[in-house]
């Protein structure tokens, strides 16, 4: 558990400063404030690259990514005594991430957010549409593995934040669904309906740039040909 | 139980890409893909699109943002207002 939560009997003047708590840092306060840093600067300092790309992902822009990141990490330096040893600290990191974001950049309330996303009707996501011809597979698997970082970059971005995040949480982190659920706070059934049709929708995207460049691609009709 | 079909395969594709399916449910899968090339192609597609997105979220933090954390860190603990 925690490093300051030893028998030390409770000091005469105790400062509240913004939830840390310093009352528990007395007698040997100034090794104690070390420590602490020290203790978080060996712990959560190591996760921030992992979580950068998740924050570019929430943000879109790399100033905005670095502000959200620096936001998180006082925030949860400000928590750090809520964390508990030894439970998933980066699930904890993102999860502090995700209401960060939410409160900062987010005018909407999460639960709109829900409403309005999870209501999306499989007409309009489109048919599970290929990306390329579907005269043949191989043509396709081609396709998607000379499709340019940047246009898979853009189509992601032009997701829906939740679909986005759920699809950059399994896909490039490869967290577990219950992982996703816990850092989202919904439950598992949407994390997976949110994954396919975050994956669905990308394709679709990414069938509409094929296309642009020329790529020979056939509507697929839902219920029609198979490919 | 009895196999699974072409739709029920499909169905469980991002399932069996992310590891969360059964071991019975994978072996009815990996049964399924043995024999049917649309769902083999199916599955080679959502497996491939998945590297090309990892690939594409290659992202590497400024070199200078451990140390403003860290200095920000600081300033609260010593009161700053943040």
């Amino acid at each position: 558990m925690r490093l300051f939560t030893a028998a030390v009997p409770a000091p005469a003047i105790t400062l509240d400063r913004g939830g840390v708590n310093w009352s528990q840092m007395t007698i040997n306060g100034e090794t104690a404030k070390a420590a602490q840093i020290r203790e978080f600067e060996q712990q959560a300092l190591p996760l921030m690259p992992q979580l950068y790309g998740a924050a570019l992902r929430w943000t879109r822009n790399p100033s905005d990514a670095e502000d959200l990141i620096q936001e998180t990490f006082a925030k949860a330096f400000i928590a750090w005594g809520q964390y508990q040893q030894g439970t998933n600290l980066k699930a904890w990191l993102y999860r502090i991430m995700t209401n960060t974001q939410i409160n900062l950049y987010n005018k909407k309330t999460k639960d709109q957010a829900k409403g309005s996303i999870d209501e999306l009707e499989e007409w309009q996501l489109g048919a599970a549409e290929s990306v390329t011809s579907l005269s043949s597979r191989s043509a396709e698997l081609e396709a998607i593995d000379k499709m340019p970082s940047e246009v898979i970059k853009r189509a992601l971005q032009e997701l829906p934040e939740d679909f986005r995040m759920v699809v950059y949480y399994a896909v490039v982190d490869g967290l577990p669904y219950s992982e996703i659920a816990e850092i989202m706070d919904t439950p598992m059934g949407t994390v997976m309906s949110r994954l396919h049709r975050g994956k669905k929708l990308l394709k679709k995207l990414l069938a509409d740039y094929a296309r642009a460049e020329g790529y020979d691609v056939t509507e697929e009709v839902p219920g029609g040909k198979n490919a | 139980m009895p196999e699974f079909n072409c739709e029920e395969t499909k169905s469980y594709v991002h399932e069996f890409l992310h590891n969360e399916l059964a071991e019975s449910e994978i072996s009815e899968v990996t049964a399924h893909l043995a024999n049917c090339d649309s769902c083999e192609g199916e599955y080679d597609v959502e497996s491939l699109l998945n590297k090309a997105i990892s690939r594409a979220c290659v992202d590497t933090p400024p070199e200078d943002l451990a140390q403003k954390i860290l200095l920000r860190v600081r300033d609260i603990q010593n009161g700053a207002p943040h």
